[in-house]
């Protein structure tokens, strides 16, 4: 009997170690990334009559915390300054940090904060790619969204320090969200907005202490 | 329409045809911009698999203007052909010919 239930663990183990998708780098273990300089960015994407819009924030922070060998564990929150996102065109900034947009003064922040893993994809023994649920709060209401991910893993070397000390963790993210679903009005300077907008955000984390 | 005022006319045309010539041979933007998108993205960006853009200042003609807050956020095609216009009225008012007093 307790040999039977030997080979049973085993092969529990085995096949949980199989269907782990992790990656294949000499980091290991539970490592938390801190996403904190401002090279990392968060952007939207939309569409008017007149013209394409491409809002992008550098003021993203956050960290997220997952087993090297098992994405499925991650776990953490990104958040971005409603502030800072800028449009290039200074008074489009005004009306999107306004009281009939993003309202910036009662809802500073921008958040996402992961939920759980799905789809994980080995493109590369650094590389996975996996669907990435999560609460995204924005004017104050939250909402599930699941983001497509690709997330890319570097051991620390000459070349990464260059950005930061320690492994650095490259995320890039995006997903669709419909403004009416936040109560926000897709009007801006007098053009309509898209209803849909395309959010991504390219973030690089450091799990240095 | 006299002389001058014809000189005037043309003069204006030819300004705003200009103007328009200079603002399609710059992209034809909607709006003036004073700050535009460039990619900005690494070799190590590349490795991590992330993209950064970043907007840098650069000024862009449009056709329309795209704020108040600068004279070059108000540059634009459609503010240009307005001073033009509204000068060229000007002109051709008082370049009319005045009338002689009868007797």
């Amino acid at each position: 009997m307790k040999k039977t239930l030997s080979i049973f663990a085993v092969i529990m183990v085995f096949t949980a170690s199989l269907f782990a998708q992790g990656f294949k780098v000499k980091g290991s273990g539970e490592q938390t990334f801190n996403f904190a300089d401002n090279k990392n960015q968060a952007t939207f994407f939309s569409t008017t009559p007149l013209e394409d819009i491409t809002g992008l924030s550098n003021d993203v922070k956050g960290s997220i915390t997952f087993n090297v060998g098992d994405l499925k564990t991650l776990k953490g929150k990104v958040i971005v300054s409603v502030a800072s996102i800028k449009t290039g065109i200074e008074m489009r900034d005004g009306h999107l940090q306004s009281a009939g947009w993003l309202n910036t003064e009662s809802y500073p922040e921008i958040s996402f904060e992961i939920k759980k893993v799905s789809d994980v994809k080995s493109a590369a023994d650094n590389k996975l790619t996996a669907k990435i649920t999560g609460n995204y709060t924005m004017h104050g209401v939250t909402k599930e969204v699941t983001a497509d991910a690709t997330l890319t893993y570097l051991d620390e070397s000459e070349q990464t320090k260059m950005r930061a000390a320690g492994d650095l963790l490259g995320v890039q993210a995006k997903f669709n969200v419909k403004l009416s679903d936040y109560g926000v009005q897709n009007k801006l300077v007098g053009q309509k907005v898209s209803e849909n907008i395309e959010v991504s955000v390219n973030i690089v984390g450091s799990n240095a202490q | 329409m006299n002389k001058n005022q014809k000189y005037v006319l043309i003069i204006g045309i030819i300004l705003i045809a200009l103007t328009l010539f200079y603002w399609y041979s710059q992209g034809a933007e909607v709006f003036t911009k004073t700050q535009v998108l460039v990619d900005k993205t690494t070799d190590l960006d590349r490795m991590l698999g992330v993209e950064n853009k970043d907007y840098v200042d650069k000024f862009v003609f449009g056709l329309l203007p795209s704020g108040m807050t600068s004279i070059m956020e108000i540059i634009s095609t459609a503010s240009i052909t307005g001073v033009v216009v509204f000068l060229s009225g000007i002109l051709i008012y008082l370049l009319r010919n005045k009338r002689k007093e009868t007797k």
